[in-house]
């Protein structure tokens, strides 16, 4: 069904422009004209914390880390296998969907901690990302309260995800 | 942002000064090729979405979308502008409905039109960042592809618990937003209140209370 939902809504806005007389070539390239302005003035933005992330992931303080979260998470009912994925998950898109299939693969898909995995990634985004993606057009320069937040409504929510996980 | 990315890569390079120092240079060369490729990608998928939503704006969807919408974005954003709550709309859409390559252009968009030129985010722009942040997607599709690629016996049985965490983290960080908002704007105006006009205002009340 949802495969459906894509391509019709193009294609009902392609009938209705073309029903309402509006130029549809020249409004589709205009539009397309703004990607590559618009990845210009991001790409600086995306390099930087790409670059972050790569240090920060082989340096393997990745995994020093989650073996010092690791007591404070088992206090808040997340299982131990999960720490990595939770520091990765605000960081980077691709490395969290790495770790996650790897948490597959060691601990069997229809697991609880590989249920909970994926819960956590998919109720939450990449904070750091959206953070700098987002803001890179502006002229803003502190963002005041706006990491601290959304940080902890992620992981409250990570919290939150293994104990549902418990019951459903 | 400053210190975040500031502490990251000094405590990497501690670490890999130790470990590897030679493999420093190659990773962030990595990091770099993969921010490139990224870019690239990127180009065709908001190619693609700002074309599509050049053509929702030739037929007027936008504004379509946004009245229906205006009663919940215009409590959530106060004071911001028709344009900025169209964008805003349009992303909470795009983000509901798990797309997120037509999402973060539209989020740019709708930051760009909620600026008011200082270099410190106002508090409707945390907001925003924060709801998307915390992600409000319906089904979260990638994750039911992976689970079903893995062999999972019910790939789609994680639809109703991330909707919860979705719906719990969300609304905790509106909440914890909107608190904010409230007590910098107290903090602020009992200072503008207090400080300049203080010692006038003693005077005042002392002479009318001997009196």
């Amino acid at each position: 069904m949802s495969k459906y939902i894509l391509p019709a809504f193009i294609f009902i806005i392609i009938l209705v422009s073309f029903i309402k007389k509006v130029p549809v070539y020249d409004n589709f390239v205009k539009g397309s004209k703004e990607s590559i302005t618009l990845i210009l003035s991001i790409f600086p933005y995306i390099c930087a914390v790409l670059i972050a992330v790569e240090l920060f992931s082989l340096s393997g303080l990745n995994g020093y880390l989650a073996k010092i979260m690791s007591p404070v998470l088992t206090f808040l009912g997340i299982p131990d296998e999960l720490c990595e994925l939770l520091i990765i998950r605000p960081l980077s898109g691709n490395g969290s969907l790495a770790l996650l299939e790897g948490i597959y693969k060691t601990h069997g898909v229809d697991s609880y901690v590989s249920r909970c995995a994926s819960v956590i990634v998919g109720a939450s985004e990449t904070v750091f990302y959206v953070g700098t993606v987002y803001f890179s057009t502006t002229k803003v320069k502190k963002l005041r309260y706006a990491i601290p937040i959304s940080l902890f409504a992620c992981y409250f929510g990570a919290i939150m995800a293994c104990l549902i996980c418990r019951v459903m | 942002m400053n210190l975040v990315f500031t502490v990251m890569i000094l405590v990497s390079l501690v670490m890999l000064i130790i470990v590897s120092p030679e493999s420093a240079f190659s990773i962030m060369i990595s990091g770099a090729s993969s921010a490139l490729k990224l870019a690239f990608t990127l180009i065709a998928i908001y190619a693609i979405w700002l074309s599509v939503l050049s053509l929702m704006e030739g037929i007027g969807l936008n504004k379509a979308m946004n009245k229906l919408f205006r009663p919940i974005t215009k409590r959530l954003f106060k004071g911001e502008s028709d344009l900025a709550l169209e964008y805003i709309t349009l992303n909470f859409s795009a983000n509901l409905l798990g797309m997120g390559g037509a999402a973060t252009p539209l989020g740019i968009k709708a930051m760009e039109s909620m600026q008011d030129g200082s270099e410190k985010a106002t508090d409707n722009m945390i907001l925003f960042m924060v709801i998307n942040s915390t992600s409000i997607q319906l089904i979260p599709a990638t994750i039911i592809g992976l689970r079903a690629a893995a062999g999972s016996n019910a790939a789609s049985d994680i639809i109703l618990p991330s909707l919860l965490a979705t719906i719990i983290s969300t609304v905790t960080g509106v909440i914890l937003a909107k608190l904010c908002a409230k007590f910098r704007k107290k903090e602020k105006e009992e200072s503008k209140a207090q400080m300049p006009r203080a010692p006038l205002f003693l005077n005042i009340r002392h002479r009318s209370v001997r009196k």
